[in-house]
C-alpha cells in the first residue's frame, strides 16, 4: 500500500442514517486480535431494510468489522471486542449494560440476552468463499430452518422454494434439489449460500466479499437477488468491488487502518467524497 | 487441446532443443513410471503370496475336516480333532466389544480436543494419547493379568455372581469362573489398547474440516453439538472408516495381550465372562507345541480364516457407509 498516513487521522465524515432507522448501531467499537488492535473507535450505524457497504483497502478492518456484527469471532480465543454494538436495543457486547435505545428501531421479537447462537440466527453471514454443506441442495436450506423452528414437510418445500426463488437460484435447480449442493456451480454455490441465509429468516444479512470468486454474470446475478432482497432484510456488505458498491448500496462506509473514515449515503459518497483518502482510494490512487 | 497450443507455440517459437529436452524427459518419466508400477506391484505380490500359502498350508485340515472346522468347537491336540468355533466367535466377539467401548469414546475424545478444550491443553492430552498408542502390547496383557483381572473377579464376577439368577438372560450372559480371566476383561484391555489409535486418527480427521465450512455453520446459529454431528461428523465420515478399520484390525489380529488374560479356553464360549480363546493368541499359544501335520495345518487354516475375517469386515464398514452421495 501507498499512501499518505497522515491521511489516516484525518478526521472522520459521518452522515449516518437516523437513529430511528438503526437495527444495528456499533459505537466505539475497539477489536484486539491478541495483543494486536485491528479496529480503533469506530462507529458504525446500519439502517433498517438498506444496503451498506463497506469498503476500503485490504486490512483496513472492514471484514473484521464485519465479524464482529454477528460475534462469530467468538469462535477464536484471544479476539475480542470492546465497546458497544446494539442490535434491536441490547448490547451484544455486553447484555447487562443499560443502553437507552428507545429512539432506535426495534423490530422486537425475543431478547438475545447474551445467547450467540440467536444472535446468529438473526444476524446471518455469507462467506467469501461459497460454503455449501456437505448435503442436498434442499437439505442444505432445510439444515438451517430446522435448528430454529419445526416445520412440516410442506412448509419446509415452500421455505426451500420461497428462499431459492429470492436468491435467484430456484430457475437453475428446482429439478436436482436433492443433487448435492457441492456439485453446483462457484455463483450457484453462492445464491445457495445466500438462500440458506434467509431460510431462517434472520433481520440482517452479513455479507464478506461474497463476490470475489463469481464471474460477472454470477455477480450479477447475485446483485440483483440483493437488491430483491432488500425489502425484507438490512444487508452490510464487505466489497472490493467500487463500482458494486457504488451500484447497490445505499449507505458506504470508507475504512482505513482501522478506523471509519468516511461514512456517508452513496449517491453522495462516491460522487464526492469528502475526505483525500476516500478520494484517493476510489479514484484508484491506492489500495 | 492443450498439445494443440503447446504445438502452435512450438512453431512459432522453437526455442527449446527438443531433441534433447523430449528424449531426457521421456526416459525419466519412463524409469518414474516403472519404479511406482514395482513398487505398487510388490504389494500386490505380497498379498496374493501370503493368500496362497496360507490356503495350500491350511487346506489338508480344510479338507479333512471340512465344514466341521469353522462349526465344531472340539479343539484336542491329542486325539487330532480340530474344530475351530470357539476361536473363531472369541475373535469376533472381543474385537465387536472392543470396538463398541472404544469408537464412542474416541469420537468423544476426538471432538472434545478439537472443538472444545483450549489450544494448550488439547496438545497435552493429544500427546497423552499418542504416548497411550505406542505402550507394547504386551505391558497392557501384564497390567491385564496382574492389574485388572483380580481387581474384576474381586469387585465385578463376584457380587454378579452371587446376586444373579444364574437361569436369567443376565445370570446366563455374565457369570463364569470368577478368576478375571476372559472374554470380557480380554475386550476391555482392547479397547484400551485401539482407544488411542481410534482418537488420534478421528482427531486429525476433524481437524481437516475447514475452517469455511465451521465458521458457516456457527454463523447459521448452529450450537457447538450441531456443527459437531449435522457439520463436522458427517463431513469426516467416509476418510472415518480408516479410522475404524485401524482399530479394528489391531483388535482382531492383537496377539500378546489377549493371550495373557483371555483364559486360553478353546471351548465355545457361553457368557461373556467365560474363558476363551482368539485365533491369534490359539496360533501363539500353540505355534512351538504343534507336531502333528494336522495342528500345523489346523493353525494356518486359522490365520487363513482371520484374513478373511479382516477383509470382511473391512468390505462390510465400506458396504455400510455406501458410495458417497454428497
Amino acid at each position: 500500500m501507498n499512501f499518505d498516513v497522515s491521511q489516516a487521522d484525518t478526521p472522520s465524515v459521518m452522515v449516518p442514517p437516523p437513529l430511528a432507522d438503526r437495527v444495528i448501531d456499533v459505537r466505539g467499537l475497539n477489536f484486539y486480535y491478541g495483543k494486536n488492535q485491528a479496529l480503533f473507535n469506530v462507529d458504525l450505524p446500519v439502517a433498517r431494510h438498506q444496503i451498506t457497504a463497506l469498503i476500503g483497502p485490504s486490512g483496513c478492518g472492514k471484514s473484521t468489522m464485519l465479524r464482529t456484527l454477528n460475534k462469530i469471532y467468538d469462535l477464536y480465543p484471544g479476539q475480542r471486542a470492546e465497546g458497544q454494538i446494539l442490535f434491536n436495543g441490547e448490547n451484544m457486547l455486553n447484555a447487562k449494560e443499560k443502553v437507552d435505545t428507545s429512539q432506535m428501531a426495534n423490530a422486537g421479537g425475543v431478547p438475545i440476552n447474551g445467547d450467540t447462537a440467536r444472535l446468529r440466527a438473526r444476524v446471518g453471514m455469507v462467506f467469501q468463499r461459497p460454503t455449501p454443506f456437505p448435503m442436498s441442495i434442499y437439505e442444505n436450506i432445510a439444515f438451517g430452518v430446522r435448528l430454529h423452528r419445526n416445520v412440516s414437510r410442506a412448509e419446509m418445500d415452500e421455505i426451500v422454494e420461497t428462499s431459492l426463488t429470492r436468491s435467484a437460484l430456484w430457475d437453475e435447480v428446482k429439478d436436482k434439489l436433492d443433487t448435492s449442493g457441492l456439485g453446483l456451480s462457484g455463483g450457484q454455490q453462492q445464491r445457495l449460500c445466500v438462500a440458506r441465509g434467509i431460510a431462517v429468516e434472520p433481520e440482517v444479512l452479513l455479507l464478506d466479499e461474497p463476490a470475489s470468486a463469481l464471474d460477472p454474470l454470477s455477480t450479477a446475478k447475485l446483485e440483483t437477488a440483493l437488491m430483491e432482497l432488500k425489502s425484507s432484510f438490512t444487508i452490510v456488505i464487505v466489497t472490493h468491488n467500487l463500482q458494486q458498491a457504488a451500484r447497490i448500496s445505499d449507505y458506504t462506509g470508507f475504512m482505513l487502518l482501522g478506523k471509519m473514515v468516511e461514512f456517508r449515503p452513496s449517491s453522495d459518497a462516491f460522487v464526492k467524497p469528502e475526505t483525500a483518502a476516500m478520494r484517493d482510494y476510489v479514484t484508484g490512487r491506492y489500495g | 487441446m492443450a498439445e494443440a497450443i503447446a504445438a502452435t507455440a512450438g512453431e512459432m517459437a522453437p526455442r527449446v532443443d527438443d531433441s534433447r529436452g523430449v528424449s531426457r524427459a521421456g526416459r525419466n518419466d519412463t524409469i518414474f513410471h516403472g519404479l511406482c508400477f514395482s513398487a505398487a506391484m510388490v504389494l500386490m505380490a505380497t498379498l496374493v503370496g501370503l493368500i496362497i500359502s496360507l490356503i495350500i498350508g491350511g487346506w489338508p485340515a480344510l479338507s479333512h475336516f471340512g465344514l466341521k472346522f469353522f462349526v465344531s468347537s472340539e479343539w484336542n491336540p491329542v486325539t487330532d480333532e480340530y474344530g475351530a468355533a470357539g476361536p473363531i466367535v472369541g475373535t469376533l466377539v472381543t474385537a465387536l466389544l472392543a470396538m463398541m467401548m472404544a469408537l464412542p469414546l474416541a469420537v468423544g475424545i476426538a471432538v472434545f480436543l478439537v472443538e472444545f478444550c483450549p489450544k494448550s491443553i488439547a496438545n497435552t492430552v493429544a500427546a497423552a494419547v499418542e504416548l497411550l498408542a505406542g505402550i507394547p502390547s504386551i505391558v497392557y496383557g501384564m497390567w491385564g493379568l496382574f492389574v485388572l483381572a483380580p481387581w474384576f473377579s474381586q469387585h465385578v464376577q463376584m457380587p454378579l455372581l452371587m446376586s444373579l439368577d444364574p437361569e436369567s438372560f443376565w445370570g446366563r450372559l455374565l457369570t463364569g469362573v470368577p478368576n478375571g480371566a476372559n472374554i470380557f476383561t480380554a475386550s476391555l484391555i482392547l479397547a484400551v489398547m485401539i482407544l488411542p489409535f481410534i482418537a488420534t486418527v478421528f482427531r486429525e480427521l476433524l481437524l481437516t474440516v475447514p475452517t469455511y465450512v465451521r465458521e458457516a455453520a456457527y454463523g447459521m446459529g448452529c450450537t457447538p453439538f450441531e456443527v459437531v454431528r449435522a457439520i463436522m461428523l458427517p463431513y469426516v465420515q467416509r476418510s472415518a472408516i480408516g479410522a475404524v478399520m485401524l482399530g479394528l484390525g489391531r483388535a482382531l489380529g492383537e496377539t500378546m495381550a489377549v493371550t495373557f488374560i483371555i483364559g486360553n479356553s478353546h471351548a465355545m464360549p457361553h457368557s461373556l465372562f467365560d474363558s476363551g480363546s482368539t485365533i491369534a493368541s490359539t496360533i501363539a499359544n500353540e505355534f512351538t507345541e504343534a507336531t502333528g501335520d494336522l495342528h500345523i495345518s489346523a493353525l494356518i487354516a486359522l490365520g487363513l480364516v482371520l484374513f478373511i475375517i479382516t477383509f470382511a469386515a473391512l468390505a462390510a464398514a465400506r458396504l455400510l457407509l455406501g458410495k458417497e452421495k454428497y
